[in-house]
């Protein structure tokens, strides 16, 4: 199949927009696309592993060629001057040249290239890296050629680039302007093109993985050291039997309605639609559910799963300390024995959820390594695990970890879409326009939207945590700033350095402050279903005022993110669409921190 | 690695000890290899540092965390092992988790790690699974990509896993994670056995091994052990020399 690149990549978004396609293009050569060193290795960061990373250069050093294949690093050079042929032998990396192609005489220069690949263009006309026009493709056609070395350029576009490939069959196409709008390159101009140049063959490509159950394109699997492999066999097995057991799907069903307290509102939000002066807004309250956020509709899952599979011992690890409640809640309920881990930093500003779980007879180990927040809680729990895993069952709180806790974690959370589609028909007679939630490791989030991912007229949007703002030290802005990593027993989108070492993530609420995101999420960030923004610190504290005063509902700081990115959707929004908003949970675990930070409020 | 079987052959016991590259500097690492190999250890694990190792207890980590404050990375291993001035004469295998090695690039990985002197890789939380991610690259510059079997591991699982194991058979020898233990179960010496009937190539116990009272109650049921907290904590507190009698214990010609 044919591969794709998309050069000339200036900016993040263009970067995320290329994902699938095979290789991306950043030029160093003077042009108006051109990039520092610095700027390709930023860009270079978002893009998957096995992405080529090729640099474009015009007659340049081979020290200054070299310098940017090790600093970015690059995988593949393309040369558009004269390059002796010397200079090419030397470089290290595989090596593509360009020809323009005029006449059949030029076509004959062609099979007399050392390079590796041979890049074929229209004269130009700019600057010599490309030209953006069409030359005549049948010049290809009757000659001998190599077309696995083939890489077509030139005045390609979403239109054309299909009868490209047959006219040519490369080993690759290469577009640049022709997946741009003013001069600027467009997301949906490029994704439209990799579809187009890939046709339906795309989803198999995205399958590249060994064995794709438990994957969402390339994320997920079952990263987790071998004493726990039968564990989570013997989970996968067991969901899969529980999942199709209508007495297992009555129980956790019961125990939602008459414990948990749902169905819950999709409650209009009268005041708030006013005041944003945009679409009309609706809040789906997992704020009214037992123990105060959604935390719980897994948590009863999970619990009825673990005693089905005879453990009567639990291990959690919490964040915000919501999933530790839910979880000692239902442990109580279920009299299982409860154990959570909590980083030291989140038991101090979730004093309150501490004090609960204790109460509820949990046990809670307080994390002190790394940041002491969720991820070292994960951490600590997943190695509480390894060790006590013949008798004790991990109930994730997140769509995170191992397959099948992904999937199953979003199966649990699904009642929240379900309901809401369900409501907004009743409401409305018809689907929302729009659905903001906000993502931690992206339970809540996942759980409304899954019901919708095929009904392309919803456009999905997930709320992230860009702390004091994503071009500073402190954020958890995963999607926005991340790149492909294992961490906690799955593939997905993390927050790193070059070295492969995690960092550490900064949110004011705990439940967000997590540098990784739950795999599915990683592959809706990819494949564009879902657009993710960040929302920071302040703005979600802003936000937190202004639901409170206009709907007399305080939202957690987690959801506070989901609404104050709603307020930036409304803006470009009309009175006669429909905006949902998914309030995950109540800010009473939140007030010492409100307190504190609204100090002086009026 | 070839030389493990041959020593099995001769009926001696394997002693592989495990070190954090860099925990102390970099320049630490050379000097340790060429302590351990003069010491009369049988091959080297070199780990490599990670902010989340889920599988190591607490002496590990800390070391590890150490190794990452004087900023250690698995590229720096890698160049510091191509540099050594001396021989090494012990197989070396590097010891890391996967992530540091997908950032790497997996190709990139093993062609380096080739260059170092490597002859074998350990992922601990790479499952047999998955390892296609690494093995195929592995194959191509003739490293072992070692696997672990474990208490929980099932009979069906563990057939299909030793099958295809190469080099040595890591066997972990406690349901948890690594760190020094007072005693082992019971139950290891029937599963060291179990593992060491199937398997082609030679088992070692690894994870909790720290005494001579480990050594003789599995001598009988494995080929070698692993030694890594006990070891690493030795380097740190700088009196490795209290872990001789340990190595002697293990490779010293033992009468029947
Ligand atoms: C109220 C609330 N919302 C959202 C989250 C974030 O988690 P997730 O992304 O899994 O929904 C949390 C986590 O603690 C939470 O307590």
């Amino acid at each position: 199949m044919t591969r794709v690149k998309i050069c000339g990549l200036m900016e993040e978004q263009h970067v995320k927009a290329a994902s699938q396609a095979d290789a991306i293009g950043f030029v160093f050569a003077p042009s108006k696309r051109r990039v520092s060193i610095e700027r390709a290795q930023e860009l270079s960061r978002l893009a998957n592993n096995d992405m080529q990373r090729i640099g474009v250069f015009v007659n340049a050093s081979y020290e200054e060629i070299e310098n940017a294949v090790k600093a970015v690093p690059l995988t593949m050079v393309q040369l558009h001057g004269d390059e002796p042929d010397e200079l090419i032998q030397r470089i290290e990396v595989p090596v593509i040249q360009a020809f323009s192609i005029r006449t059949p005489d030029d076509v004959e220069k062609l099979n007399n290239s050392i390079a590796d690949y041979i890049l074929v263009d229209a004269p130009g006309t700019d600057y010599r890296g490309g030209s953006g026009h069409v030359f005549d493709w049948s010049l290809l056609e009757n000659v001998a050629l190599d077309h696995s070395r083939l890489i077509l350029a030139g005045g390609l576009n979403r239109d054309n680039v299909q009868a490209a490939i047959s006219q040519t069959a490369p080993f690759m196409v290469d577009v640049s302007s022709g997946v741009e709008t003013d001069g600027r390159k467009d997301e949906v101009k490029i994704q439209q093109f990799i579809l187009q140049a890939k046709g339906d063959s795309m989803e198999r490509t995205q399958e590249k993985t060994i064995d794709p159950v438990g994957f969402f394109g390339r994320y997920g699997g079952q990263f987790v050291p071998e004493t726990l492999m039968k564990a989570v066999k013997e989970l996968e097995a067991a969901y899969e039997d529980a999942k199709n057991d209508a007495e297992f799907q009555k129980e956790y069903h019961h125990y939602l309605k008459e414990y948990v307290g749902r169905e819950q509102p999709l409650t209009f939000a009268a005041r708030m639609t006013e005041a944003w002066g945009g679409p009309k807004i609706y809040l789906k309250r997992e704020d009214l559910n037992h123990t105060g956020a959604h935390k719980v509709n897994n948590a009863i899952g999970q619990a009825l799963l673990a005693q089905r599979m005879g453990k009567r011992k639990i291990v959690a690890e919490t964040g915000a300390g919501q999933h530790g409640v839910a979880t000692a809640t239902i442990c109580a309920l279920f009299d299982l024995d409860c154990v959570v881990f909590m980083g030291e930093e989140d038991i101090k500003r979730q004093q309150l959820n501490v004090f609960r779980m204790k109460l509820l007879g949990a046990r809670v180990e307080s994390v002190t390594k790394g940041s002491g927040t969720l991820k070292d809680a994960v951490n600590e729990a997943l190695r509480y695990w390894v060790t006590n895993v013949e008798d004790t069952h991990y109930l994730i709180g997140s769509a995170l970890g191992p397959h099948p806790f992904p999937t199953m974690v979003r199966d649990f959370q699904s009642v929240i879409g379900k309901e809401t589609k369900r409501q907004i028909l009743e409401k409305e007679g018809r689907l929302p326009d729009a659905i903001v939630a906000c993502v931690g490791g992206g339970s809540n989030a996942i759980g409304m939207f899954h019901p919708f991912i095929e009904d392309a007229s919803v456009r999905l949007i997930g709320a992230e945590a860009a702390g004091d703002g994503v071009d500073t030290e402190r954020h958890a802005a995963t999607l926005t700033k991340g790149s492909e990593g294992v961490l906690h027993g799955a593939m997905m989108k993390i927050l790193q350095d070059d070295a492969g070492q995690v960092q550490e993530a900064h949110s004011i609420s705990a439940g967000l402050d997590y540098p990784g995101i739950g795999p599915e999420h990683a592959h809706l960030a990819d494949n564009g279903r879902v657009t993710y923004e960040a929302i920071t610190d302040d703005e979600a504290l802003a936000s937190v005022i202004e639901m409170s005063r206009l709907e007399g509902i305080i939202p957690a700081l987690e959801s506070a993110h989901a609404i104050a990115e709603a307020k930036k959707q409304a803006q470009s929004m009309t009175a006669d669409e429909l905006l949902v908003i998914c309030v995950s949970g109540r800010g009473d675990k939140d007030m010492a921190t409100y307190a504190e930070k609204l100090e002086g409020l009026s | 690695m070839k030389r493990l079987a041959e020593l099995k052959q001769a009926g001696h016991k394997a002693f592989v000890a495990y070190i954090m590259a860099g925990d102390g500097g970099i320049e630490k690492l050379g000097e340790q290899i060429q302590y351990l190999q003069e010491r009369g250890v049988t091959a080297i694990e070199v780990g490599i540092p990670f902010s989340d190792p889920v599988a190591d207890g607490p002496t590990i980590e800390a070391a590890g965390n150490r190794a990452l404050a004087e900023g250690i990375t698995l590229e720096k291993v890698l160049d510091e092992m191509q540099r050594f001035d001396f021989e090494v004469k012990v197989p070396l295998v590097i010891m890391t988790y996967l992530n540091p090695v997908i950032r790497f690039g997996a190709e990139r990985f093993t062609q380096e790690a080739k260059k170092a002197g490597a002859s074998g890789i350990i992922i601990p939380d790479l499952p047999f699974e998955h390892r296609q991610l690494i093995e195929p690259f592995a194959k191509q510059q003739e490293l072992v990509l070692i696997q672990l079997v474990t208490l929980t591991t099932i009979d069906s699982r563990l057939e299909e896993i030793l099958k295809q194991a190469e080099g040595f058979v890591y066997a972990v020898t406690v349901t948890g994670i690594t760190g020094s233990r007072d005693e082992l179960a019971e139950e290891v010496g029937a599963f060291t056995r179990k593992v060491r009937e199937l398997s082609p190539v030679p088992v070692y116990a690894g994870f909790g091994i720290s005494k001579e009272s480990h050594v003789d109650m599995l001598r009988d049921d494995v080929d070698g052990f692993i030694v890594g907290s006990a070891i690493v904590q030795a380097f740190h507190e700088d009196r490795i020399e209290d872990l001789e009698p340990l190595i002697d214990a293990v490779t010293a010609p033992h009468s029947v």
